[in-house]
């Protein structure tokens, strides 16, 4: 099989003999919004999207027909009601309803592209951010000293050498605990800083960089050497679209947050076709401790960038969308009641999202008991009925075809839920 | 395995006082050093450049002589003394003022943001209604107004001070092996900013912590270690408890959720009322900081651990207690005076609970704990791991793939371990050890370390002798680099393989790097480069590289590197390139052309448009961005990677 790399380099392609900038005819033509020349078998990607800061996941998806809900959340309970408010919850199957700022999520949820699992989360009741966004990203639940990252031995399983260095990317400025490990991940918080930045004329731009190029294809080590080529390799990659003036398919419209921003990003890596099989990005303020708000107000906001985004990106992946599973994740989910500012605490479970092609969707999947204080975690939090880790590796086998779940997961054997087909 | 593994060791360390003993004096005496780097075929000039590879953040220019006139051994003691004076980087360190202030001070001038919300809301400055609602904006100078009025700092300006501090100790310390061993502690004993809860105490944990035990006994390091707010919050220790908790004892109630209603704290009561043994630093001392992951320890071990270590907590801090809020009512209430006779014992910042240890026995790989030991069956523990054979090993070979190689060879790190077991543990003298060996001098170990981001960037600064006015622009650089300096999640720390450095995004970023620091486009880090060629200007390209390629990497064999280099140098085509764009450029401001001109000088502030100065000026421009081109290339060039 031809790799991407091994295409590359097989096309004699000296891009800094041409010049930096110049975009060799036969790549050009294979730019933007169109599907490569199909030269490659194309790879699953999975998307994983970490809402830092613990969802709400009673307020994001609510069982509304909950009385002991109800009562515990005087001014933050909605209903799905017509008339009972501006914008009532979307109902999705009569027990639970939709945050009305997620409205971009109902045609996908309809469309049984998307599923929702309600009552994930961890089978460690630690309430501190920190610790459970450690826990998660690790994939060891019980265990601070993994080296690893679940995503990094994601990309470790995929079961082939990566053909290109995207092959787990990150879209933050750091690397994210999920990509800690000794398989290649790289962060890139913004694709157009991936290039030599020269302020120089192009003449020794080009000199910098043909300098850069010989000198590392030269070394006496194999890891500078190896590294070298990749790098280079890579930004030839990149050069062959305009990454500025990126024009997403569908007249699909990301929103101009953080979080439209990188999942723009790994779609324009997508349909490049660079090699990219684990991609990571995340968005925050999610801790809503304050005046939380109802159908409008920081939760409003902040579900409506997570839909609307997650949106933009699935009409924009068009055709791509067999390859593509997106899923979101949130290191728990706040108290089922209320406290005196209009707020909620830390919780337990909370629900996360899983959208694409492969999905067992139309469905809220997992078991939400009554909320009553004998139902609940401590006596106060939504209960944890499905470990997170049984999604994650179901996405990840399913998907990926990751079927190794003891290295994915150590210490815990595999109880799938069904929320993939 | 274990046993086998110490028959080894016993019968190693036999050997070895009978070898050895007379070569290792005792601490006061003068050290009686002879590196045996002759026999590995280096020269004393090369073997200089070594030492200085491995026991300093780079080479400045000169170093190399500097060395060799005051004598390997000498240079190496006085290292390992760490006590040279360090007058210009002390007022370097003038404006970072709060990097001196004890837990208690910081806990008083920076408390976190939900507490001063709490206040701002209960002075009715802020109205908790109107949060996240309206502008935020104006909600966030409202609360910056409050905090000033209050004399209040910003968490993160604290931080800013202190990632500075590190950079400018690491570029300008005189006692530059102190300051790497300070890193290396630091990552071995892992604490993490990304905790916020215990981010503002880690400032002190390097300081008071780290810093004053690098070349000490182990056993030290561990204990003071073990005993930090840092290190208790990082890996959760303080929360450990082996009985009930009692009713104030809620850490949420003092810290963390603001508004919680009485029945969600009964709630919490009742959660915690099984007694909360956490296992977190129990299982990471074993398997991290002392025995190693294949120490021999089990499961058993690590939960009887923690019981040892139930009690282990923080003192009240600050005027609010913060951590130890829940004990500073007990503490006042039986008078400081009272505590050793009521079970506490309080060092410094640690405190001993005796109400939240467990009490019971307990058996540790093999050991016996009788019941009632208290707080000093927690310091026997340590001690019993601290002196474990498999922690010499452990140690011994991290020491060794930090400074030697990542594959440090196993003599090496075995006669290191007899040098740990042999001396207590004493770091100095396994480093003396590890010196003296040959395999330290070994062709395996030149220059066979991937430097780090930041040993990159450091060596960087130093080689061009920068100045360094803001050192946060390091920072930044290091972080795009792919090493976020104490933010590195895990309590593992970072690994220390160049395999993890070296990645696709992270290796172009260190060519920008090189690029970015030579044309001087980095704010706040000043070159001259002609300064450091005693201001001769090199009259080629190719001089330039030769001159300053040997500058900046001393005693190198550096012939490949300028093999590939020369014939794009020479290339007519692309200088004439280089000089006519040169020339259509506009003539540089300072301000604004930094990268071309820079503080390399000599170019007057206004140039007069006559033709023959500006030609001039033109040749210089050409060939001050030919010199920063030329440097840049080094600076990323895959040599100076390596270390």
């Amino acid at each position: 099989m031809t790799s991407r790399r091994g295409f590359i380099k097989g096309g004699g392609l000296a891009l800094f003999g041409i010049g930096i900038g110049g975009i060799p005819g036969f790549l050009a033509e294979a730019v933007a919004g169109t599907q490569s020349p199909g030269l490659f078998k194309r790879k699953k990607i999975m998307v994983c999207i970490f809402q830092r800061g613990a969802m709400d996941g009673l307020m994001a998806v609510t069982p509304f027909t909950d009385e002991y809900l109800k009562a515990a959340r005087p001014t933050l309970f909605m209903s799905a009601a017509k008339g009972s408010s501006e914008k009532p919850l979307i109902d999705l199957d009569g027990k639970f309803g939709l945050h009305p700022s997620m409205s971009a999520f109902e045609p996908m949820f309809r469309d049984k592209r998307m599923a929702i699992v309600h009552g994930i989360g961890s089978p460690n009741n630690t309430r501190s951010h920190f610790d459970a966004q450690d826990y998660m990203e690790s994939g060891t639940p019980f265990k601070k000293g993994t080296d690893s990252g679940w995503l990094n031995r994601a990309v470790g399983l995929l079961g082939h050498e990566a053909a290109t260095p995207f092959q787990g990317i990150s879209l933050t400025t750091s690397l994210p605990r999920s990509f800690y490990g000794d398989n290649a991940a790289v962060a890139i918080n913004n694709l157009q800083d991936f290039n030599l930045q020269m302020k120089g004329n192009p003449a020794s731009v080009n000199m910098a960089a043909k300098s850069f190029e010989d000198l590392y294809d030269q070394t006496s080590s194999n890891l500078l050497k190896e590294t070298g080529k990749e790098s280079f390799d890579a930004i030839k990659m990149l050069q062959k679209t305009d990454i500025k003036n990126y024009k997403p398919s569908n007249n699909a419209v990301y929103p101009n947050t953080a979080l439209g921003n990188s999942l723009k990003q790994i779609a324009q890596l997508i349909k490049m076709d660079v090699g990219l099989e684990v991609a990571f990005t995340e968005s925050g303020g999610w801790d809503t401790h304050f005046n939380q708000g109802k159908e409008t107000g920081i939760f409003a906001r902040n579900v409506n960038d997570l839909s609307e985004s997650m949106m933009a990106f699935w009409t924009d992946m068009e055709t791509f969308q067999d390859d593509v599973t997106v899923m979101t994740m949130t290191e728990f989910g706040r108290t089922v009641r209320q406290n005196g500012n209009g707020g909620t605490d830390h919780g337990r479970a909370s629900c996360n999202f899983i959208l694409g092609a492969g999905v067992n969707g139309g469905r809220v999947h997992g078991t939400i008991n009554p909320l009553s204080v004998e139902n609940l975690e401590d006596g106060r939090d939504l209960a944890v009925t499905t470990d997170f880790r049984s999604v994650f590796s179901e996405v990840a086998d399913k998907h990926l075809g990751i079927h190794n779940d003891k290295v994915l997961f150590p210490e815990w054997t595999s109880k799938t839920i069904g929320v993939m087909t | 395995m274990k046993a086998s593994v110490k028959i080894v060791f016993a019968s190693l360390s036999m050997l070895s006082s009978l070898v050895l003993t007379s070569s290792f004096p005792k601490d006061n005496e003068p050290y009686k050093l002879s590196f045996p780097y002759k026999h590995a075929g280096l020269t004393e000039r090369q073997a200089a450049a070594h030492l200085l590879s491995r026991f300093t953040y780079g080479a400045k220019s000169g170093d190399v002589d500097a060395l060799v006139k005051e004598g390997l051994e000498k240079w190496y003691q006085r290292q390992l003394d760490g006590d040279l004076s360090d007058k210009g980087l002390e007022s370097m360190l003038e404006p970072y003022k709060d990097i001196n202030l004890t837990n208690d001070e910081v806990q008083n001038k920076y408390p976190r943001q939900p507490k001063v919300l709490r206040m701002a809301i209960k002075d009715g400055v802020i109205n908790k209604d109107s949060i996240g609602k309206g502008d935020q904006k104006v909600y966030r100078k409202q609360l910056q107004v409050y905090r000033e009025s209050k004399g209040y700092g910003q968490e993160q300006d604290l931080l800013r001070q202190f990632i500075n501090q590190k950079v400018l100790r690491a570029t300008y310390t005189n006692n530059q092996l102190h300051e790497l061993l300070t890193d290396f502690w630091f990552n071995h004993f892992n604490v993490s900013l990304t905790k916020n809860q215990c981010a503002a105490y880690v400032p002190a944990f390097e300081r008071d912590v780290i810093r004053p035990n690098v070349t000490g006994k182990f056993s030290n390091l561990l204990m003071a270690t073990a005993k930090s707010p840092a290190m208790l919050i990082y890996l959760d220790n303080y929360t450990s408890s082996g009985k009930p908790v009692a009713t104030t004892d809620i850490d949420e109630m003092q810290m963390g959720m603001s508004g919680m209603k009485q029945r969600q704290v009964k709630a919490i009561k009742q959660r915690k009322q099984g007694g909360g043994l956490n296992e977190n630093y129990a299982r990471e001392v074993m398997e991290l900081h002392t025995l190693g992951v294949d120490g021999g320890y089990t499961q058993s071990d690590v939960t009887q651990a923690a019981r040892v270590l139930t009690g282990w907590t923080i003192a009240p801090l600050g005027e609010d207690g913060a951590y130890g809020a829940a004990f500073k009512k007990v503490i006042d209430r039986i008078g400081a005076a009272n505590l050793v006779k009521n079970g506490f014992i309080k060092d410094g910042d640690f405190l001993f609970v005796p109400t939240r240890h467990d009490n019971e026995e307990k058996i540790i790989l093999g050991k016996k704990f009788a019941p009632g030991g208290g707080y000093e069956e927690g310091v026997e523990l340590l001690n019993m791991l601290a002196h474990n054979s498999a922690t010499a090993k452990f140690i011994s070979k991290k020491i060794a793939t930090r400074f030697v190689n990542d594959q440090p060879d196993p003599k090496l790190v075995d006669k290191m371990a007899m040098t740990f077991l042999r001396t207590d543990g004493d770091i100095k003298q396994v480093l003396i050890t590890m010196v003296s060996a040959p395999e330290f001098w070994s062709a395996k170990s030149l220059r066979e370390k991937t430097k780090s981001p930041f040993e990159l960037a450091i060596s960087a600064v130093r080689g061009l002798d920068a100045q360094v006015t803001q050192p946060y622009q390091l920072y930044n650089w290091i972080n795009k680099m792919g090493q976020k300096m104490y933010y590195y999640q895990a309590p593992t720390g970072f690994p220390d393989r160049g395999q993890y450095w070296i990645n696709t995004g992270a290796l172009l970023n260190r060519m920008n790097f090189g690029l970015a620091l030579a044309a001087q486009r980095i704010p706040g880090v000043k070159i001259d480069l002609l300064a450091l060629n005693n201001n001769h200007e090199p009259e080629s390209s190719e001089a330039a590289l030769n001159t300053y390629s040997k500058l900046i990497m001393p005693e190198r064999d550096l012939s490949k590197t300028l093999e590939r280099l020369k014939p794009l140098l020479n290339d007519p085509e692309l200088t004439m390139k280089i000089a006519k764009a040169a020339e259509k450029a506009p003539v540089p401001q300072p301000k604004v052309n930094t990268m071309m001109a820079g503080e390399i000088g000599m170019m007057p502030e206004a140039i007069p448009d006559s033709s023959a100065k500006r030609k001039t000026a033109t040749t210089q421009k050409t060939n001050n961005s030919m010199l920063a081109q030329v440097v840049g290339v080094i600076i990323g060039s895959p040599e100076f990677q390596r270390k």
